[in-house]
């Protein structure tokens, strides 16, 4: 992560002078400036997560957008976030993206969102539920963004079809390097990934994804036999700094993420009700350093492991969101995901496990605010910082400026 | 140095090659954000593949980008919409997503029907805090029989542009609706005749321009203000306003929610009249002129 700390304000007001475009904004083709604010008061910490307990700030997000010419369109997204009393401010997006190629190809390029699953793409302030579900947080840090290059390809197909591949620098989903010696590929990750979508008469829609991401650095690094006691000290370190960055907890060398998404709306008109039902599947292969996985894999498996049941070799998690809007400024949801995984400690790994059930109500009396009620309930093994098993949260978000266009 | 795996980003671009259907050559392709402007285009283009994003059940202010107009709009050859901001909540995604560029300015195959005609209510300022307004105007043009023929003469410039080599076609099939089209207007006139100066509450600011255009009066609006759903507080001032008596109908589009104007209507004692916002709307409203014919006859019949 590329993060320096700054005094908020001395940003936002050379940023500020923009504003006085913010209101033709809606044109197609000006520039659109918008400012995510989102507070909350959160009864206790989540695992893997980036609120604290207590009163506090969450995404504060400020985006330029603009179509430079015929051919790019650009998008700059900065976000302030607060730990600990430092303010750190984050590039989450800066890219450029083509829109003239031809044959539905598209080119994007700079530190943008990766395609991959379907939550990822999207901005965490349209999100449904306080924080991504756990698997997200476990995996690609919450969200992953990265520095990189991607192809896509829309086909001209009646049934919506995509395809792209992606390759990133992968510095956040790198694996701890616990003795501070070990060469990274500097071109770390490859995703490729294809949706399909389409409608079901004229009140539901559907997509689904798939994707698999190639982590070249994703692999834990090797244990050396002479390790003394430290080795636990840089572990702690650096599992920290996982809490402050966007850095993913859990890597491996290759990750298949599979999505879905539903939506339903009475006569396809969303202003009045409408429902989102959506889920996604996790599995991360081959995260053992390569002697660790040989030796995992003998026959003759140490004893206690034998007395705990079987230790899987791979990361695994998924999740299943259902959110119903019943009135124009009312919605409710409940989400359910768990994550199960495996933390290295000394020469074998522990399984953890977290499970979460929500449930979330929000008032958004219009497009540009939301008031929500959040309910947690965890319920973690061997997970570090669960303090309360019952959580609660109360949370808004508003946007200021431009009227953003929604994915689906 | 960057080092990139190339065994991976050759066996990427192979897949990606892989997956490049034939194309199939066909008529053009006419992506409509609403269902006026596909019944407009096949009005003028009757060959071609037409396809409406929206039915006069949906709300065009909120539709989601989904998957399926994406792939709509990467084959469509002209995207005809009503601009004014208010496809901004959604056509921006599908243009990013579609990868068309094909469509993507009005030099090339856009169309806003209303950057060719004069919108009412244009804003100097707007703020949120007055809703969801459009500082360009009003976007609901085409229940202004004027504006709408507008609206199809530059449509037919657009499709002479894009498709040059059925100029003549397109020519002749504006002039057979631009007859048909101004012979109906006085009829339409004549009929609605004691229309003229009826007041009316209704449901956003959906028939500005048919209100207009027959010398009716909105006084009021279900929504408190615009995009903004109707609040017991309001309604309880529409019905003091009401009872002045001078309140002919509570007038709603198909695709708004009828529950305010008819608590409102109930204790005013004032029919609640369901206007088809667009083609298809209901089952007389098959095409433009079924949709003029139609409104006309259910507001006539309100009492």
């Amino acid at each position: 992560m590329k993060r320096f700390t700054l005094k908020p304000l001395a940003i936002l007001i050379p940023l500020f002078g923009f504003s006085a475009y913010a209101d033709d904004s809606n044109t197609l083709s000006n520039p659109a400036i918008s400012l995510v604010l989102d507070g909350y008061y959160q009864t206790a910490e989540r695992p893997l997560a980036e609120r604290e307990e207590g009163l506090g700030l969450g995404h504060t997000e400020l985006a330029l957008s603009a179509v430079i010419d015929d051919n790019f369109y650009g998008k700059l997204t900065t976000v302030l976030e607060v730990h600990e009393g430092e303010t750190e401010l984050g590039l989450e997006e800066a890219f450029i993206q083509t829109l003239s190629m031809p044959a539905g190809f598209s080119v994007r390029a700079g530190r943008f969102l990766s395609d991959v699953g379907y939550l990822n793409n999207q901005h965490i302030h349209t999100d449904a539920f306080v924080e991504r579900p756990a698997v997200y947080r476990a995996f690609l840090g919450s969200h992953y963004f990265d520095d990189g290059l991607r192809l896509n390809y829309v086909a001209p197909t009646d049934l919506y079809w995509t395809m792209g591949v992606e390759a990133f620098s992968g510095e956040s989903l790198r694996a701890e390097d616990e003795h501070g010696e070990r060469e990274y590929e500097e071109v770390g990750v490859y995703s490729l990934h294809t949706k399909f979508g389409g409608d079901i008469g004229t009140e539901a829609s559907w997509q689904v994804g798939l994707a698999w991401l190639r982590n070249e650095n994703g692999r834990l690094t090797a244990h050396e036999e002479e390790e003394g006691d430290d080795h636990d000290e840089h572990e702690e370190d650096a599992h920290e700094e996982h809490d402050h960055s966007h850095s993913a907890a859990y890597t491996g060398e290759n990750t298949y993420i599979a999505d879905f998404v539903y939506k339903w709306a009475p006569d396809g008109n969303y202003k009045y009700q409408h429902l989102t039902v959506s889920g996604e599947f996790f599995r991360v292969n081959d995260f053992m350093a390569h002697h660790e996985e040989e030796h995992h894999e003998e026959p003759g498996m140490e004893e206690d492991h034998d007395h705990e049941g079987h230790v899987n070799d791979y990361h695994q998690g998924w999740y299943v969101s259902s959110v119903y809007q019943f009135s124009p400024a009312w919605s409710a949801g409940v989400r359910y995901g768990q994550v199960d995984t495996l933390m290295a400690h000394e020469e074998h790994f522990d399984e953890q496990e977290l499970k979460e059930t929500e449930f979330t109500l929000a008032w958004h009396p219009s497009h540009f605010s939301s008031v929500r009620l959040q309910y947690v309930h965890q319920d973690g093994l061997n997970f570090d910082g669960i303090e309360d098993d019952n959580i609660v949260t109360l949370q808004y978000v508003t946007t200021l400026g431009a009227h953003g266009a929604h994915q689906f | 140095m960057v080092r990139i795996n190339s065994k991976i980003m050759v066996s990427m671009m192979a897949f990606v090659a892989l997956m490049q259907p034939t194309l199939v050559f066909a008529e053009l392709n006419i992506f409509a954000c609403e269902p006026e402007y596909a019944a407009l285009a096949q009005e003028l283009a009757p060959n071609a593949n037409i396809y409406s994003a929206t039915t006069a059940q949906q709300d065009p202010h909120m539709v989601q980008a989904r998957p399926s107009l994406i792939a709509k709009m990467r084959r469509a050859d002209l995207v005809v919409c009503a601009g004014a901001e208010l496809e901004v909540g959604w056509l921006p995604m599908l243009q990013m997503k579609s990868a068309n560029a094909k469509v993507r300015s009005t030099d090339k195959g856009l169309f806003y029907a209303a950057d060719h005609i004069e919108t009412l209510d244009k804003l100097e300022n707007v703020d949120r805090s007055m809703g969801d307004v459009h500082a360009a105007g009003n976007p609901h043009i085409h229940f202004s029989p004027t504006k709408l023929l507008g609206v199809a003469n530059a449509l037919s410039e657009k499709l002479i542009t894009v498709n040059p080599e059925s100029a003549a076609a397109y020519r002749q099939a504006f002039a057979n609706f631009e007859q048909r089209w101004l012979a109906a207007i006085p009829e339409w006139e004549a009929l609605a005749a004691d229309l003229k100066g009826k007041r009316v509450i209704a449901y956003h600011s959906s028939f500005r321009y048919l209100f207009d255009w027959l010398g009716m009066e909105q006084v009021a609006d279900l929504e408190p203000k615009p995009g903004l759903p109707p609040s017991s507080g309001h309604l309880a001032k529409l019905l003091s306003r009401s009872n002045q008596g001078d309140i002919y109908a509570v007038v709603v589009a198909s695709y708004q929610d009828e529950r305010g104007a008819r608590w409102l209507a109930e204790r005013a004692d004032l029919p609640v009249l369901v206007l088809p916002m667009s083609v298809g709307g209901n089952e007389q409203s098959s095409d433009l002129f079924g949709l003029y014919q139609s409104v006309i006859d259910l507001l006539k019949a309100a009492r």
